[in-house]
């Protein structure tokens, strides 16, 4: 059973069941309870070495499991160890100080060390033992061992070197405890003696009643029934102040200020005594107060530090600041209402952030509130942790009462995520306050799944769409879509425009008959014209091979559906009468591919229609598409215009004038055939530009004079003149740049 | 010269806008070990080009390939697409895996998504039961420069989008990209929007503020001191007028895409048969900078003078003995040859379309369309283009013009139209009609026609104008200034209020909205576009303007804006964001939509 580092309680019972509880001995979820392996059901364990964040456990048939990380429980087997007696002693090493970042067990047997990995078992410190009792610094690198003939070694954690050997003089039985106390001695509990062996002599201490040594990173604490006590090497810093008869400049700067308070002149001549070293005099009553216990011996050392400071020219005065800050918090934590004694050494390892952590965990939201803000940390975790905890708490306070008191602290910090504790609340089974609450929430990426998730499609959809943000939107759709009814869905987006269209967007692509349901329940017919229409195009697209074939009947069907939809309202009486056209040409294109076993007609214009008839000489059945259609003889004139001269003789009951034909042969730049059509122009202004604008300025002048029009004269005149310098510049540019190229 | 453009002299820091997405598509490829094939969406593709060459892209193991239905051949056992989030993209990739399944192929796939990820896509993936198989990550690529001054949203169907589908998911976007720009330029304090589109950016983009605030005591002053919004619909005639300046005439006939113009090699004087090659356009090419904003005409004159010139320092060269410094100014000037030789081909290429007597007429046409005092003219010349089956884009686009400058056309003529229309190009039009229609660019008249007022008004038609030395904007279509454009003036020198009567004739609402703490710094209202401005020069810079066109924007404006930018006494420099670089044609093919 013990603690980790995030105060979790960790106990593991002898069938290798490991059980976890927060300080409020509360089970952790998930996977509370967690197995070490079936092997330790039959064995049971025997002993378990924990450390801050891992243990390894020893059982009856001698095999080691371990789980190194208690964040990510798994445990792991070691090496078989091969040992038929109970080793006697272990200590770990932990993974973060080994060279293979794994855990290694060593285990004292017979005159050596084993020590065990993953992945394998070694002997090292062969003839060192036997060891009767051994432990791992907090550094990793060093082992504190009682040997069996009463020796107490210090060697380093590869064996590779003895660092210190203490023997002592009357043989004794090996210690019942034995701690390392900071990283410089250890010390070693018998019965009620307590011996501290480290540089200088050892200390003895005496004590009543059983402790229990626990080591910390600079000390060790000492559990009684009755108290706790801290024992710690004196920092050097202390002794060169408070050592009876000190001389040193710290403390003469702290006599100093004793001689100031009682306005002696001795604190001058104290000063001068030691001006040249008075920085270091000022940073050892700093250093002396860090690890002060004692709030008033604490003060008075700042207070001389400060006096010192005063005549420094160069010092940092934010260190005394920052000092005061951290004492501060120490002082406040170690209040006895809050019992959280820590040194300076385990407060800097710990970090302010995991302080913190441990406070709001054990429910001092304020004092965690107040740190951090003293700090200058953010206050959202702190803020976060109580307002969760109080919608737990508060389960008989009414939604708007809870909600009101919440605001109040919620609003402390900017930007929180007021969708976080929604959801809390939403898990506490509080959905109308959950409800309440991401009302407050500004980011409308968090706000809106969260009020998916407690049922509010409606407001999701609305706070959805005033975000602007078309994913939530589609997030908020598909949710509606899945879990109601297509009727009731399609009630819900028809009054919302950007969600109806974001979904006839999707739909458009990959749903096409629901589509088609959603446009006829909402009435919108002419949407399903158009969708109809849509479909007859594919159809034949999927008939491509079989061309005037009988497949062109249900395409037709289909365009008449769509006229009878468009039909149904007014404003689409175009696209209806469009639709019966088309359908009408499709028949006619129909037959027209039967009759002439060519299939070139289905699809193309009318246009295309007739001029494909004009071309293969039918023009019966050029004149009925006309007819039908209502073509007029204008258009028809234009669009027949490029075909050749001899066809269009043929259609020439229609013909009026040559005009846009040489048009026609202008854009096509089609010269030769032009200037056989201009001489027929009858209008010789028409014949004057035609001639023009392919360039021929004599025969275009003498039209013009033809017709007698100074001012088309003048403009040919123009014209040519602009085109021609258009038309020489680049020449003229390109043989003037035509010297050796440079690159 | 590269595609990439440069971007050392632009008012603001683009490049490290640009290098962070470089270096996140290379953060994206380096998660992936080994080799992989990337499979880009090729529209995706070309807007990359303008952030990294190919061969980085190769150097990090990556095969490339454009997305499409043909399944991909590759040996690579790992596939990454690089999408954006489109419906029919996600298509192609189910339809890849499915045959790869088919054919018992084992692969790794991988799915970015940019800008980032659409649950409606992921739903298609999971319909087709794809989804688990996938990696899916996103690539937020949200704006990308063009130019030293132009950015793009890359964009190219939102206005079709918004207009016809009612789909708003690139005003999110848009409002997204902006407020990026925020995080690294500082809160913008004035916003001044024009349109539905543009209001509803301004107001996602005060929402994101509210949600995400950027930080605006760390940023000090903020770097662009305005931003305008437009919306494509407020000024749906100037895009569909044929454009006049040098880089919009290269647009109108050869297409630019991302930055560059692909045409044959032979154009350029580069003896490969039936090759083609592509041509980058951008500012870092010094003698485009020089002529790209100028009227066609007039830069038919600069590359004469300076070829004439050249051949006069040429042959001096060859007659008279010259010092050292004289020979190095000549090299130096020689440098510029390449340039020179490009831009004559380019221009040459340009007057064997611009001579032609069609496009003469068609601007005669346009010219007539907008004055539109004249509609029985304009009535006969659309039908007969309808009835000789030109180009139906082309036929369009005279439509809209005629349909907007009109308010609409009276119900007969509007009928007879849309019937001949699709007699002759075929009844499946009937969609693209449905779609212009929905998006009002072309519609039955209900409403007198307010342009002439508004033309008037705002003195869009301009007599008399020098296309060398102009002195309004109307020189950039030689003799209408674009509406958007002016309207753009008149935002930055006095903002909305003085011409509120007009902008209520136009669609859309309107807004002005005041932002941040940033009290201190005048309003352009007090500012007046005066030199005596307290905030304008901020450490030696003009204070910015951003202009935003939501729908897209033509060459030919981006021109006028940097005319207006280089006026004298103008008090800001201007930048320009778009969803894209569009013209004309480009603008109604997104609308065109055949059932068949």
């Amino acid at each position: 059973m013990s603690w980790t580092e995030d105060q979790t309680l960790v106990c593991i019972t002898q069938d290798g069941t490991v059980y976890r509880y927060n300080i409020h001995a509360e089970p952790i979820e998930p996977n509370s309870q967690l197995s070490l392996g079936a092997d330790c059901l039959t064995h049971s364990v025997v002993e378990c070495i924990f450390w801050v964040n891992g243990v390894a456990c020893i059982n009856e048939a001698f095999q080691v499991y371990c789980i190194p990380d208690f964040n990510n429980p798994k445990p792991i087997k070691l090496a078989d160890t091969g040992l038929e007696d109970f080793p006697l002693c272990t200590a770990v090493i932990e993974p973060q100080y080994t060279m293979s970042w794994n855990v290694e067990v060593l285990m004292s047997v017979a005159d050596h060390v084993l020590l065990v990995e993953e992945d394998g078992v070694q002997q090292v410190g062969l003839g060192i033992g036997p060891l009767q009792k051994m432990v791992v610094s907090q550094n990793g690198k060093l082992l504190a061992a009682f040997t069996h003939d009463d020796r107490l070694l210090v060697v380093s954690t590869d064996f590779s070197s003895i660092i210190f050997d203490y023997t002592f003089e009357k043989s004794a039985l090996p210690p019942e405890q034995l701690a390392w106390c900071g990283l410089d001695s250890v010390l070693l509990y018998w019965d009620d003696k307590l011996l501290m062996v480290g540089p200088g002599d050892p200390v003895s201490y005496f004590y009543d009643e059983p402790v229990l040594l626990i080591p910390e990173c600079d000390g060790v604490r000492i559990l009684s029934n009755m108290s706790m006590e801290f024992l710690h090497r004196v920092p050097d810093s202390t002794v060169s102040i408070f050592q009876i008869g000190s001389t040193l400049p710290a403390a003469l700067l702290y006599d100093a200020l004793d001689h100031f308070d009682r306005r002696s002149a001795k604190a001058d001549e104290n000063l001068r005594l030691i001006r040249s070293s008075l920085p270091e005099a000022v940073e050892a009553c700093i250093d002396a107060a860090r690890h002060e216990f004692d709030v008033s011996l604490q003060w008075t050392l700042l207070r001389a530090a400060n006096f010192g400071q005063a005549f420094c020219s160069h010092f940092q005065r934010d260190r005394i600041q920052e000092m005061c800050k951290t004492l501060r918090v120490l002082n406040a934590v170690r209040h006895p209402d809050i019992g959280i004694p820590l040194s300076i050494q385990q407060y800097k390892l710990l970090t302010p952030a995991v302080l913190i952590a441990r406070l709001i965990n054990a429910h001092r939201h304020l004092l965690a509130l107040q740190i951090s803000e003293y700090l200058g940390m953010n206050q959202e975790v702190v803020v976060m942790h109580w307002t969760c905890t109080k919608i737990t708490a508060s389960a008989a306070i009414p939604d708007a009462t809870l909600l009101e008191m919440l605001l109040d602290k919620l609003k402390i910090c900017k930007g929180i995520s007021y969708a976080a504790v929604a959801a809390h609340a939403d898990k506490n089974g509080r959905r109308k306050l959950a409800a309440m609450l991401v009302e407050h929430e500004p980011r409308s990426s968090k706000q809106v799944p969260l009020l998916l998730s407690i049922g509010e499609e409606d407001t999701a959809l609305m706070k959805a769409t005033e975000s602007g943000d078309t994913d939530l939107v589609y997030l908020v759709l598909f949710h509606i879509w899945q879990k109601k009814p297509a009727l009731e869905f399609f009630g819900t987006i028809q009054v919302r425009p950007l969600a109806r269209d974001l979904f006839v967007n999707y739909a458009r692509h990959y749903k096409h008959e629901f589509l088609k349901d959603f446009f006829l329940s909402t009435g919108q017919l002419q949407d399903v014209a158009f969708l109809l229409w849509k479909e007859s195009w594919e159809l034949s697209k999927n008939s491509m091979a079989s061309k005037g074939s009988p497949l062109h009947g249900p395409r037709i069907k289909l365009i008449e559906k769509s006229q009878h939809l468009f039909a149904e309202t007014k404003e689409y009486v175009f696209e209806s009468k469009a639709a019966e056209e088309h359908a009408k040409l499709l028949r006619m294109q129909h037959e027209l591919e039967v009759t002439t076993k060519q299939a070139i007609f289905v699809d193309s214009s009318i246009s295309d229609t007739i001029r494909t008839c004009i071309v293969l000489g039918n023009h019966r059945a050029a004149a009925k598409v006309k007819t039908e259609f209502k073509v007029s003889e204008k258009s028809l004139v234009l669009a027949q215009s490029f075909l050749l001269w001899s066809t269009i003789r043929d259609w020439g009951c229609l013909w009026r004038s040559y005009r846009p034909f040489v048009e026609a042969c202008v854009d096509a730049d089609e010269k030769g055939e032009v200037l056989k059509y201009i001489p027929k122009l009858t209008d010789p202004r028409e014949r004057s530009e035609a001639y023009a604008r392919v360039g021929m300025a004599k025969e275009a002048a003498d039209a013009a004079s033809q017709a007698k029009d100074n001012e088309l004269l003048g403009r040919l005149k123009q014209t040519f003149a602009q085109n021609a310098a258009a038309s020489s510049i680049f020449d003229t540019l390109r043989d003037r740049l035509s010297f050796p190229s440079v690159s | 010269m590269a595609q990439v453009p440069n971007l050392d002299n632009a008012p603001i820091n683009l490049k490290s806008l640009r290098d962070q997405s470089l270096k996140e598509l290379i953060t994206i490829l380096k998660n992936i070990r080994g080799k992989k094939c990337l499979v880009i969406d090729p529209k995706l593709g070309g807007s990359l080009s303008l952030i990294v060459q190919s061969s980085l892209l190769k150097e990090h193991g990556a095969e490339l390939r454009h997305l499409n239905a043909e399944p991909v051949q590759t040996d690579c056992t790992k596939v990454v697409y690089l999408v954006r989030a489109q419906l029919e993209l996600m298509k192609f990739i189910c339809s890849h895996i499915h045959n790869d399944i088919s054919k018992g192929i084992q692969r790794e796939y991988f799915v970015y998504f940019v800008p980032r990820r659409a649950v409606v896509c992921e739903k298609i993936l999971e319909e087709e039961k794809v989804h688990h198989l996938l990696t899916i990550g996103e690539y937020p690529l949200y704006l990308i420069p063009l130019d030293e001054d132009v950015l793009s949203f890359e964009l190219d169907v939102a206005h079709k989008e918004y207009l016809v589908d009612g789909d708003t998911t690139s005003l999110w976007h848009i409002a997204k990209a902006l407020h990026k720009l925020e995080f690294s330029f500082g809160v913008i304090p004035n916003v001044r929007a024009k349109g539905k589109a543009s209001v509803r950016v301004a107001d996602i983009l005060n929402r994101m503020q509210l949600e995400e605030p950027v930080n605006t005591s760390e940023m000090g002053v903020p770097e662009i001191n305005t931003i305008i919004l437009l919306d494509r619909e407020v000024d749906m005639i100037t895009p569909m007028c044929s454009q006049l300046t040098y880089e919009g005439l290269l647009d109108e006939f050869l297409g630019i895409n991302n930055g560059a113009v692909e045409l044959d090699a032979s154009i350029m004087g580069v003896q490969q048969e039936g090759k083609k090659i592509k041509v980058p356009l951008n500012s870092s090419d010094k003698l485009f900078k020089e002529i790209r904003d100028q009227n066609f005409e007039v830069v038919v004159q600069v590359l004469r003078q300076k070829a004439t010139s050249m051949k006069q320092d040429y042959s001096e060269m060859q007659t008279t003995t010259q010092t050292v410094s004289e020979l190095k100014d000549f090299v130096k000037k020689l440098n510029s040859l390449p340039e020179m030789t490009r831009h004559i081909n380019l221009a040459q290429h340009l007057t064997t379309f611009t001579s032609k007597p069609s496009f003469l007429g068609r601007l005669d046409m346009e010219q007539t369309l907008v004055e539109a005092e004249s509609y029985d003219i304009c009535f006969e010349y659309i039908e007969e283009m309808i009835h000789k089956q030109e180009p139906l884009i082309n036929v369009l686009r005279l439509l809209v013009l005629f349909s907007i400058t009109n308010s609409g056309l009276p119900k007969k003529n509007f009928d007879y139209l849309r019937r001949e229309l699709l007699h002759s190009y075929g009844f499946e039009h009937i969609a693209t009609l449905n779609n212009l229609e929905k998006s009002g660019l072309l519609k039955k008249q209900e409403t007198k026609s307010n342009w002439i007022t508004i033309k008037r008004a705002l003195q869009l038609i301009v007599e008399d104008i020098d296309t060398a030395n102009p002195n309004d904007i109307s020189y950039v279509f030689s003799g209408y200034a674009p509406l958007s454009i002016r309207l753009v003036q008149h935002a930055i020198r006095s903002g909305w209020r003085p011409i509120e009567e007009i902008l209520k004739l136009l669609p859309g609402p309107h807004s002005d909205i005041k932002r941040g703490g940033f009290s201190s710094s005048p309003s352009l209202d007090t500012l007046n576009g005066s030199l005596h401005g307290s905030d304008k020069v901020v450490d030696g810079r003009r204070s910015l303007v951003l202009v935003v066109f939501i729908g897209g924007v033509t060459s030919a404006e981006i021109s006028a804006l940097r005319f207006l930018s280089g006026q004298e006494g103008m008090a800001y420099d201007i930048i320009v964001a778009t969803t894209n670089i569009i013209n004309g044609s480009t603008l109604t093919e997104t609308f065109v939509e055949k059932l068949g």
